[in-house]
């Protein structure tokens, strides 16, 4: 007689735990990381030392009397107290505020519009887009110079223009009521290139089809442009708006040259008072304060146009 | 690869260490002055912000320090040229990064501000009867009784008038005081339409600040005590020399937009101002840009009370924490000598503020400078506080907002004496 034995319960094989990598894998992803590691670690400790350290060091001394001349004594919040009370200062942030408020859109206006211009079968179109992208590469105390000259009230440019039309000649840039508008047209012509180009970058990288479809369905070219280009454009725009922002509002130079912060500090920036405060006023630690709200300022703004943008992607 | 919060507060940490660390080790305070003794020898370097361009380079490399070498062959000077405007900002970066120059040329006004705070050095008085000084001369060098500079050229805030202009109006002689400044002022400005086409005074085309210390100082008005710890110059005199400014433009003699553009030569020289204020290098561009205009050009020094120049220039001084104090004493001696004065002058149209060179052929051969040095005895300087660093940058912003009209003559002296008694109060 044959043993029938029970069936043998044939259940699903006894779960076996993940094999681990295999050493050789290990030391593969090891590898990767090191080497990984090792191509960011220039950049790192550039960033580290030309940028963390400075920043730190800022911060640090933002607490502090340092005058380069002595050692720095803690004095608390004593500058942040000094700077946000400094009527000065307080007028350097509203101007950074105005001039920021203007250049940016006006700039990014004009030069998506060029761009649009450009971003066609244009008979020399290397030619225009070399000539508005000058100013943005010649050097800002050249392009101070030739402004002074076009706006010099007796002698200048802009006055003998308008002169000629009957309009009577201004001061420029003595007046309180003209500098501050005098130095946002300098700064919206000489930025307008750099955004015409990144404008015109995206531009030629959208697709196509999406624009013939839209042909097919019958919208215009005005219909295209805000309802599917702009949208499209979403995050070059985002990128243009943040560095022309913080480019705002690092607006230095220009007011060096074109007007020194005068008349009255009618066009004086925080910049320009940090500048003044470190290097002709050897007050450092105070200078350091100064630079910390305007980091602040800038954060704040990044911040808010991220959330209002939803991102560099578009979502929101 | 991401960053993990370890490694972040590792950095954050390195970071932190090493900006505390280098806060310590950089700032000069407390060092003991440099000792000149020894031998003169060494590696120094100089900040200059007198020779400009390729000649100044010329002269002060090619003539000067190679005659100093004759004397002081195992001294090696290296010179770091910059200019007015931007020696702030070398002295700052120096200071901070440990590598302030042994010697340093300064403008008049900054010695209490250094000397305060122990970053030069002070020389022993025999420097200062070495040569033959004005003692208005030798008062911006000082701090504290002690001496700290040796002045080297001087540049004077002078009136200049047009004189084929006083003659078409038929002026004689040049105004005393400001009563007969605005009633010159009104006869020599010119209107064409309603338009000004030509100022009877200008006063706008030198430094707001220089140009108000002038008037402050013509007008019996001091700006700080000896002490520099208290402000002065909120007086009725303080007020009453920016007061003139407002209401010479508001007769029409003056005006705010009307003044020297960079580049260009002066109002006067145009012919769109009859008196201006201006400094002594005026011949030199005169030289060069109107040589016409040379014999109808001349000068006056003005006051209201007191006949007042307001004298700027440069001094050069030793740092306190050199480390060849003898060769830095010496190299300071020989730029304070005749010699390395009358050259640095020459090729500035400034001032020699050595007495003994008011025979030399430059200064005969130059009206301006000429006058400036016969005038010396009426020399005003700016400064005299430990705190004027701070204070010098907002005289002018607060001045134009009472030029502009934004407030009162009498408010924005106010807000002036309140910003200089809060750098004070921080001392």
């Amino acid at each position: 007689m044959a043993v029938v034995s029970a069936p043998r319960d044939v259940s699903a094989p006894p779960a076996v735990p993940p094999r681990s990598p295999a050493p050789r894998r290990r030391r593969a992803g090891a590898a990767r990381r090191r080497a990984g590691m090792l191509m960011v670690a220039p950049a790192f400790l550039h960033a580290l030392i030309w940028i963390g350290i400075p920043v730190i060091a800022a911060f640090v001394l933002s607490f502090t009397n340092y005058d380069v001349l002595t050692q720095p004594r803690f004095n608390g919040i004593q500058n942040y107290v000094d700077a946000l009370t400094d009527p000065v200062f307080r007028r350097g942030m509203l101007n950074t505020l105005v001039y920021a408020f203007f250049t940016v859109p006006v700039a990014m206006g004009i030069a998506l519009l060029i761009a649009l211009m450009l971003d066609t079968q244009l008979r020399a179109r290397a030619l225009f887009r070399t000539a508005v992208f000058i100013p943005q590469v010649t050097a800002t105390i050249a392009v101070a110079l030739v402004w002074l000259w076009i706006y010099d009230p007796r002698n200048g440019l802009l006055n003998a223009v308008l002169g000629f039309f009957g309009i009577p000649a201004q001061n420029w840039l003595s007046s309180t009521t003209w500098a501050m508008p005098s130095v946002i047209a300098v700064g919206i012509w000489q930025g307008i290139g750099l955004k015409m180009l990144i404008y015109l970058a995206a531009l030629q990288s959208l697709p196509k089809d999406v624009y013939e479809a839209a042909s097919v369905d019958g919208a215009s070219k005005t219909r295209q442009f805000f309802s599917i280009t702009l949208p499209l454009l979403k995050p070059a725009t985002f990128f243009v708006f943040v560095t022309s922002v913080i480019s705002a509002f690092q607006a230095f130079d220009l007011i060096y040259i074109l007007t020194d912060g005068g008349p009255a500090n009618t066009t004086t920036m925080m910049t320009y008072e940090i500048y003044k405060s470190a290097f002709r006023e050897f007050r450092v630690g105070y200078a350091c304060a100064q630079s910390i709200i305007l980091f602040v300022f800038l954060l704040l703004l990044t911040l808010a146009n991220r959330r209002l943008n939803g991102g560099d992607s578009g979502r929101h | 690869m991401e960053f993990s919060r370890r490694s972040f507060l590792t950095a954050m940490g390195l970071g932190t260490a090493a900006a505390v660390a280098g806060c310590a080790t950089t700032s000069p305070s407390g060092s003991s002055a440099a000792d000149p003794t020894g031998p003169v020898e060494g590696d120094i370097t100089f900040l200059c912000a007198l020779f400009e361009g390729s000649t100044g380079k010329e002269t002060l490399e090619g003539n000067l320090i190679k005659k100093f070498n004759e004397k002081y062959p195992d001294v090696n000077v290296t010179v770091d040229y910059t200019d007015y405007g931007s020696l702030n900002e070398k002295i700052t970066t120096g200071l901070a990064s440990g590598l302030m120059p042994d010697v340093v040329t300064l403008g008049v006004g900054w010695i209490p501000p250094f000397a305060f705070k122990n970053a030069i050095a002070p020389l022993p008085e025999s420097l200062a009867t070495r040569y033959t000084y004005e003692e208005r001369v030798l008062e911006p060098s000082r701090y504290d009784g002690k001496l700290y500079a040796l002045p080297m050229v001087l540049d004077t805030r002078i009136v200049a008038y047009r004189k084929d202009f006083f003659e078409e109006a038929g002026l004689t002689g040049t105004p005393k005081n400001w009563d007969e400044l605005r009633d010159y002022a009104k006869q020599l400005t010119v209107k064409d339409g309603g338009k000004t086409t030509r100022v009877g005074f200008d006063p706008f085309s030198i430094d707001l600040r220089q140009c108000w210390e002038t008037f402050l100082f013509g007008n019996s008005g001091e700006l700080f005590s000896p002490d520099g710890r208290e402000v002065l110059f909120d007086s009725p005199e303080g007020v009453a020399s920016l007061q003139l400014f407002l209401d010479m433009m508001a007769d029409g003699s003056a005006d705010f937009a009307l003044k020297t553009e960079a580049g260009q030569p002066t109002t006067l020289q145009q012919g769109t101002s009859a008196i201006m204020m201006t400094n002594n290098s005026l011949y030199v561009q005169l030289q060069q840009q109107t040589p016409e205009l040379t014999d109808k050009i001349g000068t006056f020094v003005l006051g209201n009370t007191d006949p007042a120049m307001l004298q700027g220039g440069t001094m050069v001084s030793q740092s306190a924490t050199t480390k060849y104090p003898a060769a830095a004493r010496a190299f300071v001696e020989y730029m304070g000598s005749p010699d390395a004065v009358l050259v640095a002058s020459e090729q500035r149209g400034s001032v020699p503020a050595i007495s003994d060179l008011k025979d030399s052929d430059y200064v005969k051969g130059n009206p301006m400078v000429a006058f400036a040095i016969d005038n010396l005895g009426k020399a005003r300087s700016e400064g005299g506080t430990p705190a004027w660093m701070e204070i010098r940058e907002k005289i002018k912003p607060t001045l134009e907002t009472a030029i502009v009209g934004q407030q009162s003559a009498q408010a924005a002296i106010d807000q002036l004496a309140g910003i200089a008694n809060d750098a004070i109060s921080r001392l």
